[in-house]
This record gives C-alpha cells, structure tokens and sequence, in this order.
C-alpha cells in the first residue's frame, strides 16, 4: 500500500477531532476523550481479532496492565510519565507474550473462554494484592502529562492529544496492514494450513498479532490512567474486554476506519440513548444487537461494494456450481 | 470436621446450581453451537421470577415455582426468535456480542422492574435444619442436592428414553440429517432453548435462598458456568455436572481453606490448565473446532 | 541424489494404513505422477511430505536435508510448494496480495519488490489482468490458478500439485499442460502430480507411481504402466474408460 491512506487516515482524525474540539462542551469532550483511547486500543484488538481471528476477551487486561505499568511507576517509584509510558508498553508486551505462548495454541470458543479466564484472574489480582495495586480501592494522585512546560489537565488539551495518538495509531496500523505482516495475519485467518503452504510460520505470526495488539491496549490503558489520573480495577473488568470486541464488531471487524467509528458509537449510544431515561441501558442492548443482526459487515461496511468486502461470502462449493453452470 | 461436612454439603449445592446452568449451557450449545454469554443472565431471570411469583405477587409456593417456570419457558422460546433465528448463520463472534447485548438488556430491564436492592427468596424447606455427625445442615442445600439429582435423572430418561431427546440428541449431532430424516428441527432447536431457561430458572429458584439476589448477579454466574463446562468437557452433559460440582466445592473450600479473596483463582486457573493440558476436559469428547 | 527422496513412509489411521513403506523420489525438473484409486493414499503422502500429517514410520529429505519432522513453513521456504485439491486462496486478499504473501517467503524484500515479484508471477500463468481483484470474482479455475501462482512466489523447488485438473474444462486443461510443461523445462521446477485425468498424467509424466490402499503397486515409465497387469487390475482397468482420456 502506498503510504497516501495511512496520512490520510490519520490527517481526517486529526481535522474531525480538532474541529469537534472547538465545538463541544466539557463533558462531551470527556467522553470523546473516552472514545480516542477506547479507539486506540480497539484498533489494537483488530489485529489479533480483526487480521488474525483471534477471540481475545482478555483485552481489558491488557489496557489495565498499561494503565496499573505507568500508575505504579509514577506513584510508587516517581519515574517521569514519559518513561513510565513506554516501560508499561513493553512491560505489557512481554504479559501478552508469556499468556499467548501457551494461550494461542486454542482457537475458537477455547481461545474466548481461556482469554476470559485470563481477564479475570487480572482482575481478581488487582482486586486483592492490595499492597501492590491498592485493591478495589484503586491508584490515585497519578500525575499530569506536561508537554513542554503545560500540563495537560483539561480536557481539550488532553483531547488534542489523545487525537494525536490515536491518528499515529491509526497511520501504523494501516501501514501495517498494508505490509507483508497485514497481509500473513490475515492469511492466518483465512486459512492456516494454506498460510503454511505459503512459507508462513502460523504460531510465529499469530503471536506477532496478539502482542501488537497488546501493545496498543497498553498505550490506551496507560492514556487512560493519565487522563483519569486515577485507576481501579472495575476500569478493567472482562465486561470491558467484550465492550472493546463489540466496538470492533459494531464498527466493522478488519477494518482501522470501523474500530475507530465503533468506538465512537459504542461510548456515545449510552448517550444519546438518555431520552429512554433510566431504560437507556436496556435498549443500548437491543440496538447493539440490531446492528449485528442488519449490519452483519458492521459500520464500515455500509459503503463499501458487495464484491469489496473481505468476507469470502463465496465458498468454493458455491463457486463449482457457479462454474459448471456457466460452462457452454 | 463437623466443618467440613458444612462445608461440602454447601459446596455440593452451590456447585448444583453452577451444574444445571453449566447443562443448561451446554445443551443450546450442542444443540445450535451458540456459546451463549447471557446464561448467567438467564440464571438471574430464574431467581427474579421466583421474587416476583412468590414475594411480590405473594403465590404459595408450588403455584409461584410453577409460574416462575412457564415465565422461563417462554423467555427461552421468546430468546430462541429474538436471537438464534435472526444470528444462527453468524460467526461465532457476533454470536457471542449478540448474546452479551441481549444480557445487557436482561440485566437493564431486571433493574428497572427490582431495581438494585438485594432480595432473599424463600425456601419452602428453609426452616429445616439436619443433624449429620454434629454438624447442622441447611435443609435447603440438601434439597438443593436432592432437586439437582433428580432433574439429572429427568434429564438421562428425556435424551435416552424418549422420542422427543432422540430427536434432539440426532439434532445436535448432524442438523442436515436429521432434517431429512423428517424431524422438526427448528422445533426442537427451540425446545433445547426452553430446556436452557428452564434449568436456569431451576438454577435461579435454589439459588435465590441461599444468596442476596440482585441483579448484577448473572455474569459471575455465567464465569463459573463456563468454569465448570471447560473443566467438565466442552458439549459433555457428564461433563457439565462433574465440572458445576467442582467449581462449587472449590470455591466454598476454596474460601475457607485457602483465601476468600482469591477463591475464584482457583477454579479459572484450574479452567486455564484444562485449556492447556486438556482442552476436551475431564470427559474428553472429540474436539471440533466450532469456532 | 535426488532432490526430493521419501523412504519407507508409513501413516496408519486408527486401524486402517493410509500408507505402507511408500518410497517415492524425485529428481531435479523431473515429472513425477502418483495415481491410484480414491482413497489409495496419494493425499496422505502430500500431507506426510509437506508436514500437514507426520508419518509413523520412514523418512524424508529435500536435497539431503532431513525434513521429516519440520515444521510445514520451514519446508516451504526449504523449497517445497503445494497446491490444494479444490484451491485455497486466502479469500481475504486481492489476488495480487495472494501472490505478494508467497513472494514474502524471502524476507528483507520491499514492497516494491514484492509487487514486482507477484505480477512477474501472474504474468507468466497469464492472471496479470486479474492482479486487483477480489478471490470471490473469480471463475474456479481461476482460483485455482491463484493458488499455483502463490506457490510459484514460493519459488519452489519441487510443486507437489493435488488434482490441479479437476473441475476445469478441457480448455483450461490444455493451458495448464503447457504452463506446466514450461514450470519444468524452463523454470528446472521438479513436479509431483496427483491427478485422475489420465491423459493429462500419460502427456506430463516421465515416471509414474501407482498406489492402492496405501501400497506402491508399480512405478515405471507411462508405457509401462499403461502395460502393467497389476495396474490395470487394480485401477486402470476401470479408471481409464471413466477418465475419458
């Protein structure tokens, strides 16, 4: 791919956001601020489930160890959150690389439920080592990102931030996809056994997708703990490993663009649902389920032309007939 | 020791609850290969309709159990249209966020009508108390037990013993060939859905005296569900019990030997290590990657 | 030495031997067909030399290297390509990337080059005009053909080919003759070819192998075979009417 759709992606991010920016109130900004690093870590999950076909449900432990990486190592040990930042990310790296040597050898539900399993343990940890994680009561007073002498305390220059980020997520990710390593992670998913035939080292390429998308989570995760500047462990229960799954989903799974509109349907719907009252969770619900029942390509795939879309809704069965019929 | 007898008779019953959901689990999903998520929802359901049937609308007891399970029924005939017809040719994934979706929605709705304080349900057996060895035991877990093994015994004589099981068991093992065959497939897909609320609401009606119900108590459930079914055997009904039984008495010893915060370690990382060692589970059947 | 020697390979099934002490080698741009009845082994053996099944019992080697245990993806950048029975082209990608994923089996190579490598490929098994499309648009035996081509990027050594005419029309039949016939004589790749069309294996093959329930029954040059009593017992005597040469 050439490199135009990567600045392109990340130019309309960056230009939507910045205008939205100037237009919303303080709450709403919070809540796109939500959105942006939900984004980033969505954009992630779509490498392991979107290329890859991993069912992953333990995302949100991923985000949370970021999150708990940097808020331990500004609080406890007053490292600069421009250090922290990275040592979490690799820090979480390494967790996604030690769950998914053993992990990744399931496939399907196995794969769902071992990952949720994961996600829960995470949580039941950071629930209970108390000494460590402060229990259910959560890290606090963690610090400010300063860039250049100004902290980023409100929540526009904070968004204006996270828009950064999330638009340089989004740019790799495409570069990604657009490279030799989209294209086998995809591959992978499509077939195993054909991407073997193919030279790919299967267990190799999808360790590579669950990192990456590890790596991802951790960035959100530890954004999360600077914007919020307090964490606990509800922040990264697996209920929030399926939110991210259903942003991806809803948004439309294999695609940058839909991880980026699912998570902004997914935090907003709540919202716009409010009129229902104290319904509005109820058919929050219903509408999700709406959508995979009538948008089964998800958002992205609204515009995108029947012959486009990466689904393989033509077997080959299909295609014998279809060939034996237009025999003369 | 008078202890542990407590201990293991509460586990027996805690773990009977998790095994008729883990069956119920099951079931739908030999029937129709959905990993359904709202399980532990349905479960809650089970509970909530006992506190309507008997505590708000105040029905004796065998009138209000009666009602609480013709309401079950007919949510797992209304989940079998709302869901399975419209997702059955998705992937597994959307599946699996359609059944999370409507989850949500049952939890909601359960709020708006109970809203979030914690209810006890009665039992009619709740004044009962047994003497074993010194120890005093609820008369209730002992029902528990005893309700567990006799739906189990249903269960075997349904699926063994009558036309209608066989036909849902030819169902859950070839679908194509079981329609040509001549059997009503969608009806009885339906009725492995019925038969999931069903063993819910029954799961939900013992569990209800023996817990503060509320209604954010469906996903835990679900958890040990899955716990159980993974250790059990993934698609085994044996399975299903042996597991929902393990999980309940490693989390009650668990509790009270080892930590009671870190109870639940014990049977999601005994889960993991099945995954890794043993994905068939206990009572291995061949693994086929639905998925 | 051979490029490609398998000896003595023996894969059981539960009770049944798919193979039995099968010996099979293949020399440097040599045309190598195994045919049998349905069910004689030949896909087994596929599966044992590519790795997607270890064998039980005996040994294989690509030039000398003992690959009898290695995992599938070491053997194809070892120099080993296959194709599937009915083709199995990653639907997710363009035609193009199907290509531009094999051509990758060389790493360090650009984008660029990648690119240049799969259409070089495309071109040569005439698919160039088809590069952007998607799998789902395709004929079947174009599909096919996309699957070869992602195997060619491979720059295989040895092409282990599993029924590549079935399903195609007698047109189709023809191209894919000669484009094997140049794979071998121009690109010195050696060809094993599995296949049920018997005009195709008696115009292609220097040396056939016949197996039947697991056993190699004969091997020879095609006029042996053709004139072996064993073979037309066991299969030709059958198979060759249906085949309809």
């Amino acid at each position: 791919m050439s490199i135009r759709v990567p600045l392109l992606v990340g130019a309309v991010i960056l230009i939507a956001g910045l205008t939205l920016s100037m237009l919303l109130t303080d709450y709403h900004l919070r809540l796109l601020n939500l959105a942006a690093l939900s984004a980033i870590a969505v954009i992630g999950l779509n490498f392991a489930f979107g290329y890859a076909g991993l069912i992953s449900l333990g995302h949100a432990a991923f985000v949370g160890a970021g999150a708990y990486g940097v808020a331990l190592l500004t609080t406890l040990f007053a490292w600069s959150p421009w250090l922290a930042l990275p040592a979490a990310v690799a820090g979480t790296a390494v967790l996604a690389m030690l769950i998914g040597v053993p992990l990744l050898r399931l496939k399907g539900h196995y794969l769902a439920l071992a990952t949720l399993g994961f996600n829960v343990s995470f949580s039941i940890v950071a629930a209970n080592w108390i000494e460590v994680t402060g229990g259910t009561n959560g890290i606090s007073r963690i610090p400010e990102l300063q860039i250049a002498g100004h902290a980023l305390t409100d929540e526009r220059s904070y968004l204006w931030f996270a828009l950064l980020v999330l638009a340089v997520s989004a740019a790799v990710a495409a570069l990604i996809h657009g490279s030799r390593h989209g294209r086998a992670m995809i591959a992978v998913r499509d077939d195993e056994t054909a991407s073997s035939m193919t030279g790919i080292d299967v267990p190799r390429v999808k360790l590579a997708a669950f990192v990456l998308s590890s790596v991802y989570a951790a960035v959100a995760g530890g954004l999360f703990a600077f914007h919020m500047r307090f964490i606990s462990p509800e922040d990264f229960g697996y209920a929030h490993s399926i939110t991210y799954l259903a942003m991806l989903v809803v948004g439309g799974e294999g695609s940058i663009v839909g991880a980026i509109l699912g998570a902004l349907l997914v935090t907003f719907l709540p919202e716009w649902l409010r009129f229902l009252g104290s319904a509005y969770l109820a058919f929050f619900g219903l509408f999700v389920l709406a959508i995979l029942i009538f948008l089964p390509s998800g958002l992205a795939g609204i515009r995108r032309p029947r012959s486009f879309r990466r689904h393989g809704l033509m077997k080959w069965p299909a295609l014998v007939a279809a060939s034996k019929e237009a025999r003369p | 020791m008078t202890d542990l007898i407590q201990l293991l008779i509460n586990g027996l019953a805690i773990g009977s609850v998790y095994a008729l959901a883990a069956i119920g689990f099951v079931i739908v999903y030999s029937a129709t290969g959905v990993v359904n998520f709202a399980a532990g929802q349905f479960v809650m359901f089970g509970t909530f309709a006992g506190v309507a049937m008997l505590l708000n609308a105040q029905l004796p007891w065998p009138v209000g159990y009666g009602a609480a399970l013709l309401a079950m029924a007919l949510f797992g005939a209304l989940f079998f249209v709302v869901l399975y017809l419209p997702l059955r040719a998705s992937p597994v994934v959307t599946i699996i966020i359609g059944t999370v979706a409507i989850g949500i929605t049952m939890q909601n709705a359960a709020l708006l009508a109970f809203g979030s304080w914690p209810f006890r349900l009665p039992s009619p057996v709740e004044s009962v108390n047994l003497t074993i060895a010194g120890a005093t035991i609820s008369g209730h877990a002992v029902a528990v037990v005893i309700v567990t093994a006799l739906m189990v015994a249903l269960l075997w004589l349904l699926f063994f013993r009558t036309s209608l099981g066989i036909g849902m068991r030819a169902v859950a093992q070839d679908i194509k060939a079981a329609r040509l065959m001549g059997l009503k497939v969608n009806r009885l897909l339906a009725l492995s859905w019925i038969l999931a609320a069903l063993l819910a609401g029954i799961a939900g009606l013992m569990l209800g005296p023996m817990w503060f119900a509320d209604t954010s108590m469906g996903d835990p459930i679900a958890l040990k569900a899955f716990a159980a079914t993974i250790i059990g055997g993934f698609g085994s009904l044996p399975g299903a019990i042996v597991g929902g039984l393990f999980v309940g008495l490693s989390e009650v010893l668990g509790a009270s030997y080892v930590s009671s915060a870190y109870k639940d370690l014990i049977s999601f990382g005994i889960m993991i290590l099945f995954l890794l060692v043993r994905p068939q589970g206990v009572f291995g059947e061949r693994i086929q990657d639905r998925g | 030495m051979s490029l490609l020697q398998a000896t003595e390979i023996a894969k059981r099934y539960g009770g049944l031997a798919a193979l039995a002490d099968v010996d099979l080698s293949v020399g440097e741009a040599e045309f190598v067909a195994v045919i049998g009845p349905n069910g004689a082994g030949k896909s087994t053996l596929l599966n044992v030399l590519t790795g997607l099944a270890l064998p039980d019992k005996g040994r294989a080697l690509l030039d000398g290297w003992d690959m009898t245990r290695a995992a599938t993806h070491k053997r194809v950048r070892g120099g080993l390509g296959r194709t599937f029975q009915h083709g199995r082209p990653f639907e997710r990608l363009s035609v193009l990337e199907n290509v531009m994923t094999g051509a990758a089996i060389q790493s360090g190579r650009s984008e660029l080059e990648l690119r240049e490598r799969a259409m070089a490929v495309l071109d040569q098994m005439g698919l160039a005009a088809e590069a952007q499309l998607p799998i789902g648009s395709l004929s079947y035996g174009h599909r096919r053909m996309v699957e070869m081509c992602r195997a060619l990027a491979c720059e295989p050594r040895v092409l282990l080919l599993d029924e590549p005419a079935a399903g195609l029309n007698s047109a189709e039949v023809d191209q894919l003759v000669d484009r094997l016939t140049d794979l071998r004589t121009k690109h010195r790749i050696a060809i094993v070819l599995i296949e049920h069309n018997m005009g195709m294996v008696m115009r292609l093959a220097e040396r056939i192998i016949v197996l039947n329930f697991g056993c190699k029954i004969a091997e020879g040059t095609p006029s042996e075979i053709q004139s072996d009593p064993a073979v037309l017992s066991a299969y030709l005597g059958e198979g060759y009417r249906h085949a309809g040469v």
